[in-house]
């Protein structure tokens, strides 16, 4: 009985993953009339496309997923906007930690007058979602004339007051001895940050590279407001949108292909270090 | 010696502070300023309107529509994602094989990209292509209709029924229907958000000790209702504050469903505040009104994390 409510949820919680990953091999004719089953049947289709440009038909036979797939590179530039975010997350998640390990450690191990009081913005700031913030943000971008470029996508996201809380909380729990011992040893106090407590911080840091990188990953809202026009700096949800924005109708093939292309990199990764994973994500839980 | 370290003390939080200022406190200062006025992005100069923008979202029907939609949304999808979380990691808890399984189905739709999975539903949800209305209609006339349309019930009327309905005239178009459109909505909200809240229960109960089910069942709690409302439900209390806290932030934050498949339509009953800033500020570049929405949401968040930190700080559990 349990099983059976269990299994019920599991089947209505995989249904868009199962159509779009079914749907992204099938023909045209097949997504229309709901046939072929999971997997199509792979009959040799006629791109229409290649027909309108003057080809002749036996020249223009493809398979469907094939063609659904290559669509997906060719109609847009999709290899770019993963290459862009890729670029986007791994410098947001760079600069993060290059500005919240010392912080933390500032805040943590080193005492100086008005520590407290720092540590009490930190908290305050914990209050303010970047998203509320949008507007404002837009302007001063735009002010700057930063919008539609790599800086609008990334400085926003520079300062995470959650990784400085986080990695604070972490490093309490370093014994001092350690850190005493490194400074006997002649080490400087910025080389400790990165040399001592960067090492012993590795767990809680790839819960943070975790937690920091499914956000920015799959973050539309944002780029949606920065990235007006310039194609040549969209991100994956971004580019997504757009090539739903000029569907005709015949195009859901190659756009499920594209969905399952953007999806699959966090999905695989998740299936592979599942504990980790979910230990990230659900990281603010400590909060 | 210390004071060399102090020194490194300030040198190692600057940055983290100018950017604390400058990214997070400063718009805030920034919003409210211009929520007073009635400026656009390449204007000159600006009008200072007091408090008209705020006026305008009280008495404006569009701007009711809008508090009236995040409201809605956020008020289904709470409770219901909580509850499905929490029923959830409570069968999971306690079926002996295949936990991990359903854990991780579960927790697929957090990790994919919200925007390509709106698309997907979207697309499942099409009227005329759409997997699920086809699946709906082949049913029509097979013992499913006749389950879902309540023939075995003596009371009911079969033929007035939901489904026997959308078998005569149709399924309805989910989201081209505005009865069905903010529901619709919230079930991808759900959809995507239960499995988080899921898993934070999961975490929630492994904390909750053993003996206090012995001691519970030697007072006489048999049946295993009473074991949850009497160990289970206090213990996950600071959880479910977390839970609630998140959850409700999380919501009001809901932007690329509507974003991506209704515009905020129709008649604007999926209107939400995020949309709405955007709409207002960035497509149609009205600074002071979205300022002020901007600021109507601050003014929500704060009040939800003031409320959480004081119901933690009560501890509320009974321990």
């Amino acid at each position: 009985m349990k099983h059976a409510v269990l299994i019920l949820g599991a089947l209505i919680v995989i249904l868009p993953f199962y159509v779009m990953t079914s749907y992204s091999l099938k023909s045209p004719r097949e997504i229309e009339t709901n046939t072929g089953g999971f997997f199509g049947a792979q009959e040799p289709m006629v791109n229409e496309y290649c027909v309108k440009l003057g080809n002749p038909r036996e020249a223009c036979v493809e398979t469907p997923f094939i063609f659904n797939y290559t669509q997906a590179f060719k109609k847009a530039p999709l290899l770019r906007y993963l290459l862009n975010g890729v670029i986007v997350t791994a410098s947001i998640f760079f600069i993060q930690v290059l500005i919240a390990l010392p912080c933390a450690y500032a805040l943590s191990k080193l005492r100086f007058r008005g520590r407290e009081f720092v540590f009490s913005m930190v908290l305050f700031c914990l209050l303010i979602p970047v998203h509320a913030i949008a507007l404002p943000l837009y302007v001063m971008l735009g002010k700057a004339g930063l919008t539609n470029t790599y800086a609008a996508l990334i400085i926003p996201w520079t300062i995470s007051v959650f990784g400085i809380f986080l990695m604070r909380q972490f490093f309490m729990t370093v014994p001092d001895d350690l850190i005493d011992a490194a400074r006997m040893d002649g080490m400087t106090e910025f080389g400790i940050i990165w040399k001592v407590m960067l090492p012993t911080a590795i767990p809680a840091l790839l819960a943070f590279a975790i937690f920091s990188v499914v956000a920015h990953w799959n973050d539309y809202f944002w780029p949606r407001i920065v990235i007006t026009g310039d194609r040549d700096l969209y991100t994956p949800p971004l580019g997504m949108r757009e090539f739903k924005g000029d569907a005709d109708g015949s195009i859901w093939g190659p756009m499920m292909a594209t969905a399952t292309i953007i999806v699959t990199p966090l999905i695989v990764a998740f299936l592979l270090a599942q504990k980790r994973f979910i230990e990230g994500i659900t990281l603010t839980g400590m909060k | 010696m210390s004071a060399y370290r102090a020194n490194a003390g300030y040198w190692f939080v600057a940055p983290a502070i100018i950017l604390m200022i400058v990214i997070l406190i400063v718009p805030v200062g920034i919003a409210a300023f211009l929520s007073f006025t009635d400026y656009a992005l390449g204007n000159q100069g600006f009008e200072w309107i007091g408090l008209k923008n705020y006026e305008n979202i009280v008495t404006r029907s569009s701007y009711n529509k809008m508090i009236w939609a995040s409201v809605t949304y956020v008020l289904v999808v709470v409770p219901v994602s909580i509850g499905l979380g929490l029923g959830a990691a409570l069968l999971i808890n306690s079926v002996k094989r295949f936990g991990d399984v359903y854990k991780t189905i579960y927790f697929l739709p957090v990790m994919a990209a919200l925007l390509a999975m709106a698309i997907v539903w979207e697309f499942s949800l099409h009227p005329s292509l759409g997997m699920v209305n086809k699946t709906l209609t082949s049913l029509c006339g097979s013992w499913v209709e006749g389950f879902f349309s309540w023939a075995w019930l003596p009371w009911a009327d079969p033929a007035n029924s939901w489904y026997a309905h959308g078998c005569k005239n149709g399924f309805p178009l989910w989201f081209g229907d505005k009865n069905y459109t903010m529901g619709t909505v919230a079930f991808i909200g759900i959809w995507q958000a239960f499995g988080f809240n899921m898993v934070l229960y999961l975490a929630g109960l492994t904390s909750v000790p053993r003996e206090l089910y012995q001691a519970a069942d030697m007072d006489g709690a048999d049946t295993a209702w009473d074991r949850f409302r009497l160990v289970t439900w206090p213990m996950l209390g600071p959880t479910t504050v977390f839970v609630v806290t998140i959850t409700t932030i999380r919501s009001f934050q809901v932007f690329d469903t509507v974003e991506a498949i209704t515009d905020g339509g129709p008649s604007k009953s999926t209107y939400v505040m995020m949309y709405a800033i955007y709409e207002k500020g960035v497509q149609q570049n009205l600074m002071g009104v979205g300022s002020a929405i901007t600021i109507a949401f601050l003014a929500f968040v704060l009040i939800l994390t003031m409320g959480q930190r004081y119901l933690v700080e009560r501890r509320v559990h009974y321990s």
